[in-house]
C-alpha cells in the first residue's frame, strides 16, 4: 500500500513537469495550428541559460526567473522572427500544408546545433533547490522528496498564473478569441498578430519552467528535453490537444501511468508504454479525453 | 513506359561506368547517395504527394535495417530476400502506425514519428534480440570472384545500392504517375472534395505512409548494408532531420530532385569537416556543424523556396508572356 501511494506521489510530480510542457505545445497548437516541436529547443535554450545564472549566483529560483524570461523571449523571437515570416511566405504549392511543421523541425535542429557550439554536450547538472533525500515515514524513508513538493508547488502556481491570465484578463479574453475566431477578433480590434506572439512568449516561458524543473533533478544536455517533449506532446494528444485542462490532467494521468510502469515493470518500458498509450489514444479516441462531440476544426 | 525503362537502364549503364573511373572514397559516397535517393523519395511520397509530415523517417528506415539485418543473420538467406524482407517489415509496422496515426488528420502522424525517432535507443535496449546499443551485425558477403580481385567491397556495395535504387525510384515514380499518386495529390489539394469524389482519404493516407514506410525500410537496409551494421545510433534523430532537409531542399514534391538532395546530404559532411578544419575547434564544431548547416538549410528552404527550387524558376519564366 505504501508503495502505491509513494508512486502516486512520484507520479504527481513528474506528471505536474509533463503538464507544463503540454500546456506549452497545446497553447502554441490552439493560436497557430501547428505543433511546434521547436519547444524543446526554445525549453532547452532557457534551461541552459537558467542553469548558467543559478550556478553563477548558485541560486536556483534566479535561474527559474532567467529561464522564465529567456523562454518568453526566444519564444516571441521564433514567432516573429520565423512564423510570421513562413505564413507570409509559404502560402500556395504542395508545401504549403506541411512548412510550418517542418519549420519547427528546422528551428528545433538549429537551437539544438547552437546550444552545443555554445555549451558542449557535456551533462551540466543544477543544484536542486531543496533536498532529495525522501520523507521518512515509520522507519523508512520513501522516494518522495522536498523537490518533488518543491515542483508540484510551482507547476501549481505557473498553472494557476496561466489560468488567471487566461480567464480574468482581457489579454486572456484576446488569446482566446483569436485562437477560436481569428477573423472575428480581428473584426472586433484584436491585434492578432501581435496576440499570438504573446501566446508564443507565454508558452515559452512555461517550457522554459518544464526545463528547469526537470533538469533540477536529473542531467543537462542538448538532447535531454526530447523525452519531455514527446511526452507532452503525448499528454497533449490525451487531452485533444485543444484543451489546456485536457493537456494537464493528461499530463497527470500520464506521469502516474508511467511512474507505476517504473516501479512496478522497469525502466525499460517506461518509453513503451508511453507509446503504446499514444497509439491507443489515437485509435479509440483521436480527440482526446475533453472532445465533447463537436466536430476537429484542423 | 518503354521509354522510361530505356532512360533508367542509360542512367545505370553511366553509373557502371562512373563506379570504375573513381576512387574508393567517392564509390562509398556513390552508395550512400543511392540510399539517400531510396529515402527521399519515401519522404516525397508521402509529404510532396499525400501533404503528410513525418518526423522520423529515420525510424522507419530503422526497422527495415533491423527487419533485413534479422533475415539474414537468422535465416542464412540469399541477401536479395534480406532486402525484400526490410520492405515488408517496414510496410507491415507502417501500415500499423498509420492506422492510429495516419488516419487521423492534424499534427499527429509527426509526432507519433518523431516519438518513436526519439525512443528507438529505447526500444532496442529493450528487446534483446535487436542487441541493445551496439545493434546486430548485417554482412552482405564478399563480392563475387567472377569479378576479378580488383573489384572492391566498397564497389560491391556501390553496385547493389545503385542497382536497388534505380529499381525503387522506377517503381515510385510509376506509382506516383498512377492513380495512387493521383489520388494522393486529390486529398493533399482538398481531402472534403476528394472524398466527394469518392475517394476514402484516410484509407488512402495510410496506405501512402505504409508505401513511404516500406520504401524507408529498403533505404535502411541499404544504409545497413553500407556500414555493415544495424545500431539505434546510426537511425537516430539527425539522419531523420537531414531527410526532411534533403528533401524540402530539393522540391518535396519532385521525384527527380531527390537526386539532387541525396548530393547535397552526401556532401554536407564533407563541407563541415572541411569548415570545421578551418576554423579550428575541431571537437565541438564536427559534432555540431553538420546539424547547423543542415537546419539552417532547411529553415531557409522551407521559408524561401517551400516548393523547391525549381518552382521559383518556373514562376519568374510565366512572369514573361511569350509575345
Amino acid at each position: 500500500m505504501q508503495k502505491v501511494i509513494e508512486t502516486l506521489l512520484i507520479g504527481l510530480s513528474t506528471g505536474s513537469i509533463y503538464a507544463l510542457m503540454s500546456l506549452a505545445l497545446v497553447l502554441v497548437w490552439r493560436s497557430t495550428r501547428v505543433v511546434n516541436f521547436a519547444q524543446a529547443g526554445q525549453a532547452m535554450l532557457s534551461t541552459y541559460i537558467g542553469f548558467e545564472i543559478a550556478s553563477r549566483s548558485e541560486i536556483f529560483w534566479l535561474g527559474l526567473v532567467f529561464a522564465i524570461a529567456a523562454g518568453a523571449l526566444v519564444g516571441a523571437g521564433v514567432d516573429y522572427f520565423f512564423m510570421r515570416v513562413l505564413f507570409k511566405h509559404a502560402t500556395s504549392g504542395p508545401a504549403a500544408v506541411v512548412a510550418p511543421v517542418i519549420a519547427t523541425l528546422g528551428l528545433l535542429g538549429l537551437i539544438r546545433s547552437i546550444v552545443g557550439l555554445t555549451w558542449g554536450g557535456e551533462f551540466k547538472s543544477i543544484e536542486a533547490p531543496a533536498s532529495t533525500d525522501g520523507f521518512s515515514v515509520g522507519d523508512g524513508t520513501i522516494p518522495f522528496s522536498d523537490l518533488d513538493v518543491l515542483i508540484i508547488a510551482t507547476v501549481s502556481i505557473i498553472l494557476i498564473a496561466v489560468a488567471y491570465i487566461f480567464q480574468r484578463t482581457n489579454l486572456g479574453l484576446a488569446l482566446r478569441a483569436s485562437a477560436y475566431a481569428p477573423e472575428i477578433a480581428q473584426l472586433a480590434g484584436i491585434r492578432t498578430a501581435r496576440t499570438r506572439t504573446i501566446g508564443w512568449s507565454i508558452a515559452g516561458a512555461v517550457g522554459g519552467v518544464a526545463g528547469m524543473l526537470v533538469t533540477s533533478n536529473n542531467f543537462l544536455s542538448p538532447y535531454s528535453l526530447d523525452l519531455l517533449l514527446v511526452f507532452g506532446f503525448i499528454a497533449a494528444v490525451i487531452g485533444g490537444l485543444e484543451s489546456m485542462v485536457g493537456s494537464v490532467i493528461g499530463a497527470l494521468v500520464l506521469g502516474i501511468g508511467l511512474t507505476f510502469i517504473l516501479n512496478y515493470v522497469g525502466t525499460s518500458l517506461v518509453f513503451i508504454g508511453g507509446f503504446s498509450v499514444l497509439i491507443l489514444v489515437l485509435l479509440i479516441k483521436p480527440d482526446g479525453i475533453m472532445a465533447k462531440g463537436k466536430a476537429r476544426r484542423a | 513506359m518503354r521509354k522510361k525503362i530505356a532512360i533508367f537502364i542509360l542512367i545505370g549503364w553511366v553509373l557502371l561506368i562512373i563506379g570504375d573511373r573513381v576512387d574508393e572514397l567517392r564509390v562509398y559516397q556513390g552508395a550512400q547517395m543511392a540510399m539517400y535517393t531510396i529515402a527521399l523519395a519515401s519522404i516525397v511520397l508521402l509529404t510532396g504527394y499525400s501533404g503528410q509530415v513525418s518526423l522520423g523517417n529515420g525510424a522507419m528506415m530503422a526497422v527495415g535495417g533491423y527487419g533485413a539485418a534479422l533475415t539474414l543473420n537468422n535465416l542464412g538467406t540469399p541477401i536479395w530476400f534480406a532486402f525484400l524482407m526490410a520492405i515488408v517489415t517496414a510496410s507491415l509496422f507502417g501500415a500499423l502506425l498509420g492506422a492510429a496515426a495516419a488516419r487521423v488528420s492534424g499534427p499527429y502522424l509527426a509526432g507519433t514519428t518523431l516519438a518513436l525517432a526519439v525512443g528507438l535507443p529505447a526500444i532496442a535496449n529493450q528487446f534483446a534480440f535487436l542487441g541493445g546499443e551496439p545493434g546486430l551485425f548485417f554482412d552482405v558477403g564478399f563480392p563475387p570472384e567472377r569479378f576479378g580481385d580488383e573489384f572492391t567491397q566498397y564497389k560491391w556495395f556501390f553496385w547493389i545500392a545503385s542497382f536497388i535504387a534505380l529499381i525503387a525510384l522506377f517503381i515510385t515514380s510509376n506509382i506516383l504517375s498512377s492513380r495512387f499518386g493521383r489520388t494522393w495529390r486529390a486529398i493533399r489539394g482538398n481531402s472534403l472534395a476528394a472524398e466527394l469524389c469518392g475517394v476514402h482519404s484516410s484509407r488512402m493516407k495510410v496506405l501512402a505512409f505504409t508505401v513511404s514506410s516500406g520504401l524507408a525500410g529498403l533505404a535502411g537496409a541499404v544504409l545497413a548494408m553500407t556500414i555493415s551494421l544495424v545500431a539505434p545510433g546510426a537511425y537516430g534523430l539527425a539522419l531523420s532531420f537531414a531527410l526532411v532537409t534533403g528533401a524540402v531542399l530539393a522540391g518535396i514534391s519532385s521525384l527527380p530532385g531527390v537526386v539532387l538532395g541525396a548530393i547535397i546530404l552526401v556532401f554536407i559532411p564533407e563541407i563541415s569537416v572541411a569548415l570545421a578544419d578551418r576554423l579550428g575547434d575541431a571537437d565541438k564544431l564536427n559534432n555540431y556543424l553538420p546539424g547547423l548547416i543542415v537546419s539552417v538549410l532547411l529553415i531557409l528552404s522551407v521559408i524561401f523556396t517551400p516548393n523547391g527550387p525549381g518552382e521559383n524558376l518556373r514562376k519568374h519564366l510565366h512572369k514573361k508572356p511569350a509575345h
